[in-house]
């Protein structure tokens, strides 16, 4: 081994540390949430103790010692600070945590596995916010997130509309030339159809974007690249080959933002969830409101619940302050048989 | 030339083709590309962008991959050269044309410029002509250094023969006994081209001559002799240049040739009807005031 190639090696290890430092960060805020007080020297003494059981002939317990009291000085410093913490669905560096900087950049973005702990981490207090994709224009409406909304009392609190601009992503110094496989999650690939067949890519299916991006960056398989964000590239250390690789510009993802409670500033949207007697011309009538009052539709979405029973999103543009909005609401109350105002927010639109 | 079947007019009255590269139609009006012999950093790039911009150019030009003579001297950024040309085209707005020098390099070449170039040296680098010429891209063909008319020509029929159209000429000097000049830049052949072919030509006074003082007067005759445009090369500060430093203009000097060209062809313009212009079978006046 060269010099060079151990420094690589160093650089690498040092990524994953930092990387794994941030994540321990982010449980010490989970654990600070749960907490009744900042401070648990007993908690303290027990982490230290084990990790000197887990001395080795290069870390003596002193040097553990006085690392991870800096680090638990540190998460502590964080507890304090008490900043609004963001989740979303996936691993760092994918767009839905775009979209939360974007939303909010003072926001710390938080990780969840599956929707469903981002839903009840947000109903249990765990975060503050948790931003959940609801359509793309590319790839339609996002399953799995319709359904989680029916059966939560979180409320709408605001929306990000973002431009998915998707980067084809290498280990630095990679050679371009070399490349012949690309990861990523299937839509992602499916968008960036055209520019794998041009440069003669073989597209390969990956659970995440980021996840992919990561993958490449800890494993550096021979050959490959991934498709992710921008994010991903500052995140991972990866080289961004070529950005904008979708086939379609018009690549738009909105995102809505979940909270335990309700925007308290003026809104310019709403979001609403119905469901109509199971008889002819009932949806017509609901429809027939807005028609009435003026009301811009911008979303209507339908999710089967029982045979022939349906709930319906329905997003419109006007403020719960609104005298036709109000109105409409009053009416639509009246014919349907279920009906919730989800929430009445603003709407972010990133360039 | 009776092998010639898509680059030659075969005494038929062909349609003279326009290549169309952004929003610039070469073919149609004479174009100037400028910019450096190759990408150094992003300030250099964006500097010389900008400067060849203000002054009036119609494209950007500028080597991410460079074929020197020497495996010694600076090869170009690469991939990154590719990415700082993109920056100066959102930028400046003007399309960018930058040399391939390997089969291999062509598509990942075409998804950052406007137009690709085969360099003088790769002229008859049949492997490359061949992938280019599966490109929809427009490409800028160069006269090999010791080629004569009829195997450019025919170099050029590859990529037509491959199935794209869109391939302009660039005469860049050939080599003689004269070593006073980089290159004898071969002027004859532009009206040579018009005669034959259908295809743009232009001209590229800077390797042509490699010295500063010849590459105004080369570019006013280059006009004079029906030439489709120029290429010439700007540094923002030549002496800073890591190549070809003593042929690249100064944003002033550059300033100082468009204006003449401007200059010299509104007169040009007025002998239309009876002489040279009417050969190259271009519009007077095509270029752009400031």
């Amino acid at each position: 081994m060269t010099l060079e190639e151990i420094r690589e090696n160093i650089d690498r290890l040092d990524g994953r540390i930092v990387k794994l430092l941030n994540d321990r960060m982010e449980q010490a805020l989970l654990a600070g949430r749960l907490k009744d007080q900042i401070e648990d020297s007993e908690r303290e003494r027990q982490v230290l103790e084990r990790l000197r059981g887990r001395a080795t002939d290069l870390i003596h317990p002193g040097f553990v010692a006085r690392v991870y009291g800096d680090i638990m000085e540190e998460s502590k410093t964080l507890q304090q600070k008490k900043r609004k913490l963001g989740a979303f669905q996936g691993e760092h560096g994918a767009y839905s945590e775009v979209a939360a900087r974007a939303w909010d950049p003072e926001l710390i973005p938080m990780p969840c596995p599956e929707f469903t702990d981002l839903f009840t981490g947000v109903e249990e207090g765990l975060y503050d916010f948790g931003l959940v994709p609801v359509e793309n224009t590319l790839g339609g409406p996002v399953g799995p997130v319709n359904d989680l909304l029916i059966g939560t009392e979180l409320r709408v609190a605001g929306a990000v509309e973002l431009p998915v601009r998707h980067c084809l992503l290498a280990p630095p110094g990679a050679d371009h030339r070399g490349i012949r496989r690309v990861y990523s999650h299937p839509q992602a690939l499916a968008q960036c159809r055209r520019f794998l067949a041009r440069n003669k890519l073989e597209p390969v299916r990956y659970h995440d974007t980021a996840g992919a991006a990561r993958m490449i960056a800890d494993k550096r398989p021979g050959g490959a690249a991934a498709i992710g964000s921008a994010l991903c590239a500052g995140l991972y250390d990866l080289e961004i080959l070529k950005e904008g690789i979708e086939d379609h510009e018009r690549n738009l993802t909105r995102f809505l933002v979940l909270s335990r409670e309700d925007n308290r500033e003026a809104g310019e949207k709403c979001s609403i969830l119905f469901s109509t007697a199971h008889k002819a011309g009932t949806l017509f009538r609901v429809l027939e409101v807005f028609a009435r009052q003026g009301l811009n539709l911008t979303r209507i979405e339908s999710v089967p619940e029982e045979p022939g029973t349906y709930a319906f999103f329905l997003d419109f543009v006007g403020s719960i302050q609104d005298p036709p909005v109000r109105k409409a609401i009053e009416a639509i109350k009246g014919i349907t048989t279920r009906f919730k105002l989800l929430g009445c927010y603003l709407e972010k639109r990133v360039s | 030339m009776n092998q010639l079947k898509l680059s030659v007019k075969n005494g038929k009255p062909l349609k003279r083709t326009v290549v169309t590269v952004g929003s610039v139609r070469v073919g149609e009006d004479f174009v100037v590309i400028a910019g450096p012999c190759s990408v150094e950093s992003e300030i250099q790039a964006l500097e010389t962008a900008r400067a060849v911009k203000k002054a009036g150019a119609n494209m950007l030009r500028g080597g991410a991959f460079k074929p020197r003579t020497s495996p010694y001297d600076f090869q170009g950024l690469g991939l990154k050269g590719l990415k700082i040309l993109e920056m100066a085209r959102r930028e400046t707005g003007l399309p960018v044309v930058t040399e391939v020098t390997d089969p291999r390099d062509v598509s990942w070449v075409s998804e950052y410029a406007d137009m690709l170039q085969i360099g003088t040296r790769n002229m008859q680098n049949f492997s490359l002509l061949k992938e280019v010429g599966k490109m929809n891209k427009p490409v800028l063909l160069k006269r090999g250094l010791y080629s004569t008319l009829k195997e450019w020509l025919s170099c050029a029929e590859y990529i037509l023969a491959g199935g794209n159209s869109q391939v302009i000429l660039c005469e860049r000097g050939i080599r003689t006994f004269e070593t006073y000049t980089r290159n004898t830049l071969d002027l004859s052949i532009v009206p040579a081209v018009k005669e034959l072919s259908h295809l743009p030509i232009i001209v590229d006074p800077s390797h042509g001559t490699g010295r500063l003082s010849l590459i105004e007067p080369m570019s006013l005759a280059s006009l004079a002799a029906g030439a489709d445009g120029i290429m010439v090369e700007v540094h923002y500060n030549p002496a800073e240049a890591l190549c070809d430093k003593d042929q690249a203009l100064s944003p002033v000097l550059f300033s100082g040739l468009m204006d003449k060209l401007r200059h010299w062809q509104g007169a040009l313009g007025t002998w239309t009807a009876e002489g040279a212009v009417a050969v190259s079978g271009r519009h007077p006046l095509a270029l752009a005031a400031r």
